[in-house]
């Protein structure tokens, strides 16, 4: 059936088609008519065709007609369709001919009146049958869309459901990208004032070791002097005994260690400042490219206070190819996965970080020996504000802030027990981001 | 178009008056009946009808021949103006080759004669013609009647569609002629080109024009 471009079904049926005598006119009319005319008076009287040929005769025998007999034309939407004709051998004159006008006149009559109800009727046919047929279009799309709201009822607490968590996600992540700003903001703030003090103290404490080495080189020159006899011996027993008493050379012994701890003091504060703000990824906006090898070694060393004693970090490293990444996200996330193991027992911690290529995908491994996930929960520990600890402890964001870094990174991230017990978590990312991959 | 027989030398032609409920298409062909000459037309058919409104069609038939010897009728209907008729409407227009909108002057109609101008274009597609290429004529009729939007107003609107505006009173006779042959011309150009009618057939589109509008003596 032939539709239009909106896949309606076109009209077939078309008023206008072009008609002969034959469809308008039933042979047996024709044939009683002719039988009429015969028996006035018109003998071997027929209809033929606009070419001249036989359609119905009168049934008696006679030549068939020729050019000019007598003729008149039988019309049909005001053309010849074909005529009567009185043919030779026939009688003829004034009454023939009037009979012959009457006969061609009722039979055009009668045309015009049949072609009139057929095309009434068609028309009323094509109109019944395409009604019905909407009608029966109308009733299945009806019962489609019925089908459709049943279905959507029964469908529509889980969807509730499902947008629900949607919405809970898109706003932990908001709520955690405005912490992350401000802590940001803060580290760096904090990490500006710290350096300014940080130089001069160092700057000092260099100074300060240098004269500290010419002081000891003096005082050790003058007691040089002293004990070789160049003060009075009243003042050379003086001088021992309260050199003595201040314990100067225990003091020189340790000075230098003591300076050189303090640089080292500084110098660690230094680094931790550098981390910090790296850390922050305050100078980056968006997008760069990043060695996460290079970026766990960043998270581990700000989180150095959150590892617990005698903990064991191992640290399987392959070499990564370079990513294009937000890599404060990526801190962030790793800094979440970290933060969990480390709480994950608290004697005898094993945490290994393990990084390598798995096809064109970049793999990330964390495990640790804790207790754990339940299968239970693991589809629920990404979902925010779900956590196990206890209330004030955590707010149930952190993997779900790790979930969407990752996957809006057009990457994975699933949980999995390790072998002989333990969490694993497992981070899998594409090397090359596909160009319709969002970058939220 | 209806048919077009190449070993017979014979054309038929499908014009459609279509338009509002009671904007006066009937009446469009009535005079054109009454208006031009017996010679060259066929008898006016009109199919039944229910309180002097159509509810199935009327028709027109004219003929021509071309210097060619091509035979070619053109059968001019009009469509029930009805909205409950769209299903015969549809009928009607399928295989159209120009259409004579006949809108309704009067302001009170002038929602009547847009409803009828989308319904038209809908059915167009539907039946398979292009809208854009299709002969149209559009016709504003009862202009004897008072309140009716003026002409200003008819041309603003209709003036960037390009296609052609006839005024008329069908009912006093005058302005019916020329919109049949408005259509007619638009009509022979698509042909013209589709056909060769000057070409091959050595039918101008001025005698084309002439033998189908013969006024009666």
């Amino acid at each position: 059936m032939p539709t239009d471009s909106e896949g309606r079904r076109r009209i077939v049926y078309c008023v206008g088609e072009e008609r002969d005598l034959r469809d308008v006119l039933p042979g047996f009319e024709v044939a009683a008519m002719l039988a009429a005319a015969f028996r006035a008076g018109l003998r071997g009287v027929r209809v033929v065709d606009p070419d001249g040929k036989d359609l119905w005769g009168s049934g008696d025998d006679v030549p068939p007609p020729g050019e000019r007999d007598p003729r008149r034309p039988i019309l049909l939407e005001g053309e010849p369709a074909g005529a009567v004709v009185l043919p030779d051998g026939a009688a003829r004159g004034e009454t023939q001919d009037a009979l012959l006008a009457l006969l061609a006149d009722t039979l055009t009559a009668m045309a015009h009146n049949n072609l009139k109800r057929m095309l009434t009727t068609e028309t009323h046919t094509e109109v019944v049958n395409r009604s019905y047929e909407e009608l029966l279009e109308t009733n299945r799309s009806l019962s489609a869309s019925e089908q459709r709201y049943r279905e959507l009822a029964e469908t529509l607490e889980i969807k509730v459901r499902e947008r629900t968590e949607e919405l809970s996600r898109a706003m932990a992540r908001l709520v955690q990208q405005e912490k992350m700003a401000s802590v940001g903001q803060l580290a760096a703030g904090v990490a500006h004032e710290i350096n300014n003090p940080l130089a001069f103290v160092t700057s000092n404490l260099r100074t300060l070791k240098k004269y500290t080495e010419r002081f000891l080189d003096m005082i050790a020159r003058y007691h040089r002097v002293c004990e070789q006899g160049g003060v009075a011996q009243q003042d050379r027993d003086d001088l021992r005994k309260h050199r003595e008493s201040l314990r100067v050379d225990a003091m020189a012994a340790d000075t230098a260690d003591l300076l050189q701890q303090t640089m080292e003091g500084t110098e660690r504060v230094r680094k931790i400042v550098a981390d910090l703000k790296g850390f922050s990824h305050v100078d980056e906006d968006g997008e760069a490219p990043a060695d996460l090898n290079r970026e766990i070694e960043r998270t581990l060393s700000v989180m150095t206070h959150e590892i617990p004693a005698g903990a064991g970090i191992t640290r399987e490293f392959s070499p990564l190819p370079v990513v294009t990444c937000r890599p404060g996200a990526f801190n962030q996330l790793f800094l979440s996965l970290l933060r969990n193991a480390f709480q994950a027992r608290q004697d005898e911690l094993r945490v290994t970080i393990r990084t390598g290529l798995s096809g064109d995908r970049i793999r990330v491994v964390f495990a640790d020996n804790g207790p754990g996930v339940p299968a239970g929960l693991r589809t629920r520990i990404f979902e925010p504000f779900f956590t196990t600890r206890d209330v004030g402890k955590g707010k149930g964001l952190g993997l779900a802030v790790a979930y969407d870094i990752v996957t809006s990174h057009g990457g994975t991230i699933d949980v999995e027990d390790t072998p002989g017990g333990g969490a694993t978590f497992v981070l899998e990312l594409p090397v090359q981001r596909g160009a319709h991959d969002p970058i939220r | 178009m209806i048919e077009y027989d190449t070993d017979e030398q014979r054309m038929v032609l499908k014009f459609v008056y279509y338009g509002p409920a009671l904007s006066g298409k009937t009446t469009n062909l009535l005079r054109l009946h009454d208006l031009l000459s017996k010679e060259g037309r066929g008898e006016l058919m009109v199919l039944d009808t229910q309180d002097d409104r159509t509810i199935f069609f009327d028709l027109l038939p004219f003929f021509l021949v071309a210097p060619s010897g091509l035979k070619i009728k053109v059968k001019v209907y009009t469509v029930p103006g009805q909205v409950q008729h769209d299903a015969t409407r549809k009928a009607v227009l399928q295989r159209a080759d120009g259409v004579a909108f006949i809108a309704d002057s009067r302001r009170s109609e002038a929602k009547n004669n847009a409803e009828s101008f989308g319904n038209l274009e809908r059915n167009l597609s539907i039946v398979g013609i292009d809208v854009d290429r299709l002969p149209l004529v559009i016709q504003y009729n009862k202009r004897d009647l008072p309140d009716i939007t003026p002409e200003e107003e008819i041309r603003r609107v209709w003036g960037p569609t390009g296609f052609p505006v006839l005024l008329s009173s069908a009912l006093k006779g005058w302005g019916v002629v020329e919109t049949f042959r408005a259509l007619a011309e638009r009509a022979y150009d698509t042909l013209d080109r589709r056909y060769g009618f000057a070409g091959t057939h050595g039918l101008t589109r001025e005698s084309f024009a002439e033998r189908l509008v013969r006024r009666a003596g």
